[in-house]
């Protein structure tokens, strides 16, 4: 059974294409388009991954990651942030919520996928 | 769906963030919202459109937003105000971002890229306010490729690393992109006690052959360096890089990181802990050896790199941290300031008469730099006073070998500054009496034991400053001078006559008489009675004295006092009579009138605040004629421990004195040390304050007794 993937960012296109390139490595994925609706995939289904934006209406990926981890389910999903460069700020705040891996803003699709392959195996 | 369904989506919704960013732009510029409000928004799709830009590979876009956000981003800081310009020149960019993004789609529309220059060169003007012009992007160096090789990884995981939802066995199979892995050996780290399920106690060892670079073989493990300890060890083939590495960089972190065998991210490691434990005062590895500890580095490389990095030392030289000068020029350049020092005064003076508010304060700066100027120039010539103790500590090994005496030398205060040719003139005065304090102060090792002291003699040569005076001491702990016995000899040698009665720090000085010696036995080095007048003349030359502190089978002290500088100073100008007097202002306690019901009768001692100060008067020391002033005032001087007051005439004020040193011929005037020209054109005499004391102490052992030892001299 392949794995699932939680992508969430308000950005459709990217949502689509980091989506399509992880289905084509063999993942499967989900998606949210901000942190709430995000939370709200969070059901109790296993999940393997999250992927998180930072900056998102509603909900902001730091509290999004924050309110994850209280989830007894979701205690050790590992998550990607995505970030943009020199937002230190975000990055202490994204480590303290419980983020450890980290991928800098504007990325390609394989450099997505290779850190993603650093965490989980298909 | 496919890729292209895809890039349709991102230009729909780039499409509808541009017009978000429009509308908003427009509000603002109407002045129908505040940019408070919108910034927000504007700047949410400016980001998210350089974000889905990048997943694309639209690079041009990526660029150019980048630079739109930046500056947006400083709006949202609220470190860039919002005006119109700002708002027309962000209105162009989202008209050439949606032009941009229409080129995508729309193979007829053309984007203008001289208009996106120029876009970029404004918008670079906000984001770096000081520079002029777009920084020249980077310039990529291909990397050639390399011999296969193997490295050795040793990856110590920390206990979260499961908590952090991470797992090493997809780092694994992620290394195998990179090479082939050999070896994969797994160790594991239990704790005795309490094991926790969920955490991680593994350590991995691998052998991965790989043409990969460090740094991208570090990349595998980037989520996990935060909790674990990874050491990726470099092939043995890297010394090659070294070796062929040309003697460019004087640093040992840039030659291996330049070559590779260290990734930056070690390198900024090591220099952490380096400077952690200095902080700490911890002893420091050097930075080699701690890479080599972590196995970062084998040790080859580090000493090749080592190599690499002297032979940068050898080619250059460290000539900029010490200048070789010569001694004249240096002279010349503090005689030009003495020069300038004496024509500031005399302008002084004429200044003073104008009464110019304005000139005197422009020249009061120009006299405080003048003054900056005379102390810089002065401690050129300053030394420190190690290096003759450096010597000294040779000469103390060398004597107490000879004579199979253990002496242990202390030696305090080498730092102590003094001017260079009194440094010269010093190693002479100090070799001496060094000498004869192993010599004939501390005791041979079994009279030590049986006088109860421990068989290691002890030497301390110690040097400090004191009020306008370096102070150097040489300290034994020997037999000590036995007064009677030193009185008995300068009885014997004609010195003194046997019914004189001396103090005891009169009769030590008797052994700086020539033709003085007490030792019982000749020695090979001293003891023939030459070298304790010679030491006593030296310092006399440096306008210095010279005491001594002893007691008998404890120890001896030298003590030398030398004036701290021999060129200028900072005087304080008196008068008697017609006559200007200069006393050097670091010697000087207090200023008094002159009370005469304070004195006591027929005796030169003033009460000062219930202590007696011994007094004399100038103008009876250097005869100067005229009658006295109706209120004459008493300079309160101290030099070393003894004090002393100078009855004068008139009190004028402070000046900087340039010191003349008097002729040869006017050298034998007690109580004048030298001359300076004042800033009126007159002479002003430099009093010696330390014979000024003496003469003041001895006065009234003068009474006493009908012949002083320095009367024996024929001195007084």
């Amino acid at each position: 059974m392949s794995k699932t993937i939680l992508i969430v960012d308000d950005s459709i296109s990217i949502r689509q294409v980091v989506g399509l390139a992880l289905k084509g490595a063999g993942f499967d994925v989900i998606e949210g388009c901000d942190g709430k609706d995000a939370l709200s995939k969070c059901d109790g289904r296993k999940i393997h991954l999250v992927i998180s934006d930072v900056n998102m209406p509603n909900m902001d990926g730091i509290t999004f990651v924050t309110e994850l981890k209280k989830l007894p389910a979701y205690r050790f999903t590992p998550v990607i942030m995505l970030t943009t460069e020199g937002a230190a700020d975000k990055m202490a705040a994204g480590k303290a919520a419980g983020a450890k891996a980290w991928v800098v803003k504007p990325f390609k699709a394989e450099q997505m996928l290779a850190a993603v392959e650093k965490l989980i195996l298909p | 769906m496919d890729l292209q369904e895809s890039e349709l989506l991102f230009i729909n919704e780039a499409e509808e963030l541009l017009e978000v960013m429009e509308s908003c732009l427009l509000e603002v510029e109407s002045e129908e919202a505040a940019i408070e409000e919108h910034i927000d928004a504007i700047f949410r799709a400016a980001h998210t459109i350089k974000g889905s830009a990048g997943l694309f590979g639209f690079d041009s876009i990526v660029a150019f937003t980048h630079s739109v956000e930046s500056v947006l981003d400083k709006v949202r800081a609220a470190s860039l105000g919002f005006d119109n310009e700002l708002t027309d020149l962000m209105l162009e960019c989202q008209q050439h971002m949606a032009q941009m993004i229409k080129a995508l789609s729309d193979p007829k529309v053309l984007t203008d890229n001289e208009k996106g220059t120029r876009l970029l060169e404004q918008l670079d003007h906000y984001i770096h306010p000081d520079k002029s012009s777009a920084a020249a992007p980077e310039p990529v160096v291909e990397e050639a490729p390399t011999d296969p090789k193997f490295w050795r990884i040793q990856i110590d995981y920390g206990e979260d690393v499961f908590r952090d939802g991470m797992d090493p066995c997809s780092q694994l199979r992620f290394l195998e992109n990179l090479g082939r892995l050999h070896q994969v050996r797994v160790a594991a780290r239990f704790p005795e006690t309490e094991f926790d399920p969920e955490s991680c106690y593994l350590t991995l060892q691998l052998a991965l052959e790989s043409d990969a670079t460090k740094t991208e073989i570090e990349g595998v493990f980037e989520f996990i360096q935060e909790s674990s300890e990874v050491s990726i060890g470099s092939p043995k083939a890297m010394l090659d890089n070294i070796l062929a590495y040309p003697e460019e960089s004087d640093r040992i972190g840039e030659v291996l990181v330049n070559t590779g065998v260290v990734t930056e991210r070690e390198l900024q490691q090591a220099l952490h802990t380096q400077k952690q434990s200095l902080q700490e005062n911890k002893p420091t590895d050097t930075l080699g050896s701690m890479l080599v500890q972590k196995g970062v580095v084998d040790e080859s490389m580090v000493d090749a790199a080592l190599t690499k990095q002297k032979g940068q030392d050898h080619r250059k030289p460290a000539d900029f941290q010490f200048l070789k000068v010569d001694a004249r020029k240096l002279d010349q350049l503090i005689g030009l300031i003495g020069e300038l020092v004496t024509s500031g005064a005399t302008n002084e003076l004429l200044i003073s008469q104008v009464q110019n508010e304005k000139l005197d304060e422009s020249f009061s700066q120009m006299v405080h730099l003048v003054e900056q100027i005379r102390d810089g120039a002065l401690g050129l010539r300053m030394v420190q006073i190690g290096e003759s103790f450096g010597r000294l500590k040779r000469i103390v090994r060398d004597v107490a070998k000879e004579l199979d005496k253990d002496i242990q030398l202390d030696i305090l205060g080498a730092e102590t500054e003094l001017d260079k040719s009194m440094v010269e003139k010093l190693s002479d005065p100090l070799m001496h009496i060094v000498r004869n304090a192993i010599d004939h102060g501390i005791e041979p090792q079994d009279i030590r034991l049986y006088k109860g002291k421990p068989a290691k003699g002890y030497l301390k040569l110690n040097a400090y400053h004191e009020a306008g005076a370096v102070v150097i001491e040489i300290v034994d702990d020997g037999a000590g001078l036995n007064a009677e016995k030193v009185r008995a000899k300068a009885v014997e040698k004609g010195l003194i006559t046997a019914e004189q009665s001396l103090g005891k720090e009169d009769i030590y000085k008797l052994i700086f008489e020539p033709g003085f010696s007490t030792a019982s036995a000749v020695t090979n080095l001293s003891g023939r009675g030459v070298g304790m007048d010679v030491v006593k003349r030296n310092i006399d030359e440096l306008r210095g004295q010279i005491s001594i502190e002893s007691e008998l089978d404890v120890g001896t002290t030298f003590r030398i006092r030398l004036p701290l500088t021999l060129a200028i100073i900072d005087g304080f100008e008196v008068s008697v009579g017609e006559s200007h007097l200069v006393i050097p202002v670091n010697l000087i306690q207090e200023c008094i009138s002159f009370d005469a019901s304070q004195m006591t009768k027929d005796r030169n001692y003033l009460n000062v605040r219930d202590e007696v100060l011994p007094f004399v008067k100038i103008r009876e020391v250097l005869a100067i004629g005229g009658t006295r002033a109706e209120r004459e005032h008493v300079v309160i001087v101290q030099f070393g421990n003894n004090r002393a007051g100078l009855v004068v005439d008139h009190l004028r004020g402070e000046l900087q004195a340039v010191i003349k040193p008097l002729n040869e011929m006017f050298r034998s005037i007690r109580g004048i040390g030298g001359s300076t020209i004042l800033g009126s054109g007159d002479i002003g005499f430099i009093l010696d304050v330390p014979k000024l004391i003496e003469l003041a102490t001895h006065q009234e052992s003068r009474r006493t007794h009908l012949t002083s030892v320095t009367s024996s001299k024929g001195e007084l």
